[in-house]
This record gives structure tokens, sequence and C-alpha cells, in this order.
């Protein structure tokens, strides 16, 4: 290797998974899409069906519960359990995917498609940081500022994605696109900083990526 | 091969692969030898298999180390009723990057030996616990579960041995605790991720009041290779206490962050200096973290004469976890990274027991007031007085984990305290 080379983030890809060392690859390849094939609606093999929600930009908040291959699906979940009760966290996915959040109402919906009680069904979905109780953004940027990824700027990305986007953590921007968060380690700490942003991540960004990252996704949007 | 950076002093079993899209295929991990130990696996009876991983010492790669073989072992015999497997993959300890890595480049190696252990366990139903945030790995999990289907590798007769194992992809939604063992079976259940009071065991009474196992990903990924090629094979790496290789996830200030596969007992001298190319330029080394946020902090001196072997962490001060190596140079403020890791447990703690709870919160807020100096030096105290409050008193181990590095960090780099206190400015440049 040449000295170059050993600097760290050698080879810089601002928009997906930056640095792939001595590898040569696409992003395809790190993302595995091709290997994965298109998002089928009704979720394909039943084994593999909670591993959906896709996170699509496209949701609708008043999307019903469920209809059409998305009942499918739901009946998918069903039968990889012993009980309702088991299917609880697959279906708020599941409803998330489609409505972009998980409201009151949403949770009293999938608390009565389960036969369980809404209190019950409020707190488990409040428990996981994952079910957005309030609406965000087309795309939600989640940064990473834990240890590994804080040691090597991940507080100056965060302020970077904020303030390229205008908005204080949390809030919508005024175009609708973005919601930017603070987000516990993403298990990609050896590509510091790790940002999430709807399903994707991005590794190895800097602050001086974060313009080039939002013009990718607003051209994505638009 | 290692993604993202390679080292001629690996050991690559479980990372052979990593960094080649076609080993994520079923095609691609058969043409390295995949599923040969599966087929090996049901030929042999259940106790073969439990003998073999018992002789071969593999550790729990989880974090806390338990044989693996000695837990399976721990299964009732005689099957009155359903038994699962879970694996966990619910991989969230800060510092850890390994079983994303194994999932989404070998995703066939963790699901061959999720399917040996559920032989061996007499499960019928394996359950791999994903964490929700890896929506792109989880697809490729599932995308390779659906391809082991379609081969009759899971499901009804698999291999046309007579045995049914179901596998799903069950996916989280976002709960640190959920990587805790009862937690996680609390969580499949559809309930809050609350870790249960032990006794039961899981191997009396686990998911849905079943008899379960529960392994880590990495665990489960290395039985295929022992059931393959034997226990005394795998014994040719790491100690006696410490068989085998091990992932090391290393992060942080070094010039070539990433896994390295090594034998148990490597030096972690040579690791941060030698494998990982050493520390940006100019640049001394300050402090170690090598297991993950939940055990404590090494100093510079310490670090000289660590073996990573289970034993040999303990016998420096630290624990190995589940080996991520997290490296701070010269210019890190130790006290705001202790401050960012107790924020994390603050933010994760369940809630169900009052010493944690509170104490991860109380952690967060004194250390907060030393970071901006505002802090007195009988804060240290209280500190360390909370520490031991929160030590022993809880369900599971968080509270602990989250006392951990706030004890050794005082102990050992009580100087960057005592600047912040004395001096109300801010030491270090990070």
């Amino acid at each position: 290797m040449s000295d170059e080379t050993t600097e760290r983030a050698p080879f810089r890809n601002p928009g997906w998974a930056g640095n792939t060392g001595e590898f040569e690859l696409s992003e395809d390849e790190v993302r595995g899409r091709s290997y994965v094939g298109e998002h089928a609606p009704e979720g394909g093999h039943p084994s593999r069906v909670p591993t959906v929600p896709y996170m699509l930009p496209e949701k609708d908040p008043e999307a019903p519960l469920f209809e059409g291959p998305y009942a499918e699906r739901f009946e998918k979940i069903l039968s990889r359990y012993p009980n309702r009760r088991a299917a609880l966290l697959p279906t708020l996915n599941l409803a998330q995917e489609l409505r972009g959040r998980v409201s009151p109402e949403t949770m009293a919906e999938v608390a009565q498609l389960l036969g369980l009680s809404d209190a019950y069904v409020r707190g488990v979905a409040t428990f996981y940081t994952m079910y957005n109780k309030r609406p965000v953004g087309r795309y939600l940027i989640q940064v990473c500022t834990n240890v590994s990824c804080n040691l090597c700027g991940g507080d100056e990305v965060l302020a970077a994605f904020l303030e390229h986007t205008g908005t204080e953590a949390g809030e919508i921007s005024d175009d609708g696109l973005f919601t930017v968060m603070e987000v516990e380690c993403l298990a990609a700490c050896g590509f510091p900083t790790a940002v999430q942003i709807n399903s994707r991540y991005f590794e190895n960004v800097t602050p001086d990526d974060v313009p080039a990252v939002l013009d990718r996704l607003r051209e994505e949007a638009s | 091969m290692a993604y993202p950076y390679t080292h001629e002093k690996e050991v690559r079993l479980l990372s052979r692969g990593w960094g080649d899209p076609a080993s994520r295929t079923l095609e691609g991990w058969k043409a390295l030898g995949g599923y040969e130990g599966l087929r090996k696996a049901v030929e042999m009876s259940r106790d073969e298999v439990i003998g073999v991983v018992k002789d071969a010492g593999l550790r729990g790669r989880g974090g806390a180390g338990f044989p693996a073989g000695v837990k399976w072992s721990f299964m009732p015999k005689e099957k009155k009723g359903p038994h699962y497997l879970c694996c966990n993959a619910d991989e969230s300890e800060p510092g850890t990057f390994k079983d994303r890595e194994i999932m989404r480049w070998t995703p066939h190696q963790m699901i061959e030996g999720c399917l040996i252990a559920a032989y061996a366990i007499q499960a019928e139903h394996v359950y791999i616990y994903c964490r929700g945030e890896f929506f792109e790995t989880n697809e490729i999990v599932g995308r390779a579960v659906e391809e082991a289907y379609e081969a009759g590798l899971a499901g009804k007769d698999i291999l046309g041995s007579g045995v049914d194992i179901d596998v799903t992809v069950h996916v989280g939604a976002g709960a640190y605790i959920c990587g805790e063992e009862t937690g996680l079976m609390n969580s499949l259940e559809g309930r809050r991720g609350l870790p249960r009071v032990k006794p039961p065991f899981p191997a009396a009474s686990g998911l849905f009041g079943k008899p379960t196992t529960i392994n880590n990903v990495e665990t489960l990924s290395a039985v295929p290779h022992i059931v393959v090629n034997g226990a005394e094979w795998y014994r040719q790496w790491g100690t006696e206490k410490s068989p085998g290789t091990k992932l090391f996830c290393v992060s942080g200030h070094v010039k070539r962050p990433g896994n390295y596969e090594l034998p148990l007992g490597f030096p972690l001298k040579e690791l941060i200096h030698g494998v990982c190319g050493g520390l940006r330029e100019g640049r001394k080394l300050k402090a170690v973290v090598p297991g993950g946020s939940s055990v404590p902090f090494l100093n510079a001196a310490e670090c000289e004469t660590c073996s990573l072997s289970y034993e040999g962490v303990v016998e420096a001060g630290s624990m190995l976890g589940c080996a991520s190596v997290m490296v701070m140079d010269d210019s890190t403020n130790i006290v705001k990274q202790v401050r960012r890791t107790v924020d994390f447990f603050s933010h994760e703690s369940c809630g169900q027991c009052t010493p944690c709870r509170e104490g991860t919160t109380w952690l967060a807020r004194i250390l907060k007031r030393i970071e901006t100096g505002r802090g007195t030096e009988e804060d240290l105290e209280t500190l360390l007085d909370l520490g031991d409050q929160m030590t022993g008193t809880t369900i599971c181990v968080l509270s602990d984990s989250a006392a951990a590095p706030v004890r050794s960090s005082i102990e050992k780099f009580r100087d960057d305290y005592l600047a912040l206190i004395r001096r109300g400015e801010k030491v270090g440049a990070a």
C-alpha cells in the first residue's frame, strides 16, 4: 500500500458506503440490491416477510390497514408466530411503511387487528424508538454520534446536516423533504460517521460530504 | 478478505468471502464449501453435534463468552413441546460492527449455523432477531433464507433427513435492550423488551415459555466450520481457555479501522500498531475500550501487555466483551466520551429497575456538569458511589455496563476530570 492510501478514508464516494478500503465495489454490490431483487408489496416468501418494511419515501397517512397485497403480507406475518401478540412489531412496521408514522389512531387499529387493547399497543409502540410518533420528512436522516463516530467527528456531521437542511433536530424542513435526528450506534463503527437515511446507510460521511448527499436526495425526490 | 481492509496476520474463517458479492448467494456460499456442515450434522446424532462444539471450546461471541456447546446441552433431551432457537442479530453495542458484516456478505454462513444449532437442540423454529435499523442487511438475510427454503435446506425434511426446521427473520424496532437475551424474547413475543428475572433460564422457559437457546450471529457462524473440520482443528488457534478465531471490530483513531479476524490471544498492541496501521501521525495512544461501551477503559500502559483473549483482557483490567476495540488517541476528551457513553445507556435503559433508570440519568447529568466546567471534586465521589449502587443490583447488566466506564475512567484518567473541575475549561481537542 502506498502512503497515501494508509490515510483515513482514502476512497471517498460521498453519498453511499464511502470507504471500500482495498475493495473495488459498486454501490449496488455494497447494498446488495440486485441480490435482493425488486420490492414485492406482498413480501415474498413468508420466512422473510417480517424483514420488510421497506421504508419507502412515498407514504399515505390515510392508507387502509390492510388491503390487497398488504393484507396478504399481514396474513403471512401471522402465519409465522404461535400467537397474534407476537405479530405486533411486524404489524406496526407494516403500518409505518404505509403511513410513515405510528399515530395513536394507528395503534388503536393495530390493536383491533391483533385482539389486543389500545393501551397495551401504545405501551409497546412507545417503547421502541423506530416508530415515528410524529410525522417526519420524506427523508429521515439519522446521524450516529455515539463514541466511535463521535471520536471521528459525528457531532460535526450532525451539525452540518442541520445547517444545510435549515432545521432543528426532529423538525421537518420547509420543503417537507428532510428530518434530521441524532441516533444511537448504527453498528458501522469502522466507517465513521455512519448516517442512516430512510433504509439506506451512508458511511464515512464528513461535514464536507453533506451538501452532495442532500443534493442526491433532492434529485431522487424530484 | 475482511472488508474493508485485510491483513496478512488474519485467519479468515468467518470473514472469507467478505467484500465479494458472489459469496452472498447460495451458489457462491456453496462454492466456499457452504452447507457441508449442515449435511454432515444431520448425519450425526444430536449429542455428537453438541459434543464437537463443546470440545472445540467455542465461546459465545455476544459478549458474555459462555461456552456454546454447554449452553446447548442445557436443553431438555426429551422433547415435550416446541423448542426454539433465537439468533441474536440485534447488534447494537457501541463499537461493534461484525454481525452486520456477516449478515450482508455471508448470510448463508449464519443461516447454516442456525440450522445446525436448531438440529442439535431439536428446535423446530429459528427466529433470527435482526436489528430494525439494518433494512438493507435484513433484506439480504431475508432473500438468503428464501433461497435456503427453495433449495430444501430449510422447511420440511431438510436435506432428506426427516427433520423440519422453519426459519423466520424477525425485525426489531430500535431498542438496545432487545440484545439482552430475555429482553429479546419478550420483544419477539410482541412485548416491551424488558429483561426477565433469571431463573428460570431460557433452556427451561424461554420464548413463548418453551425451552429456548439463544446465540449470537458470530457464534452460530463459527459452528459450520467446526462441524466440518472438527474440534482439534478449531483449537489450533487461540488459547486453551479461548480457542479459535474472533472478529475484532476496530474503530476510532487508527489509520485502518475495520474488522480483522485474528486468533484469540492476539496482542492488543500489535492489533493497533501493526494490523490497523497505527494511530494518526504525531498522536499517542491514550485509552482503549477493548470490548464495546459496556466494559472498563484500559490506559496506554495496560494496552502494552494486554492479550486479546477472554482471560487476557480480564487480567489487563477490562473485559473482551464482543471484541469491539475503540481506540482513543491523546486528542480525546475522555470525560466527553464517558458522558456520551452514559447518555447512551440512559437513553436505552428499559426503566424496569430503579438503580438503572435513575442511576444512568444522574450519572449523565453529573458528567455533563463536569464536562461543561461546573463540576466539583465531590462529584467524582458521587459518581463512584452511584456506580457502586448500580452494580449487581438490577435484573440485567445494562446498569453495571453504564457504571463500568465511569468507574474505570475516574480511576485511570482522574487528571482529565480534575483539569475540567479545577480550571473550568475543556481538555483535549475532540
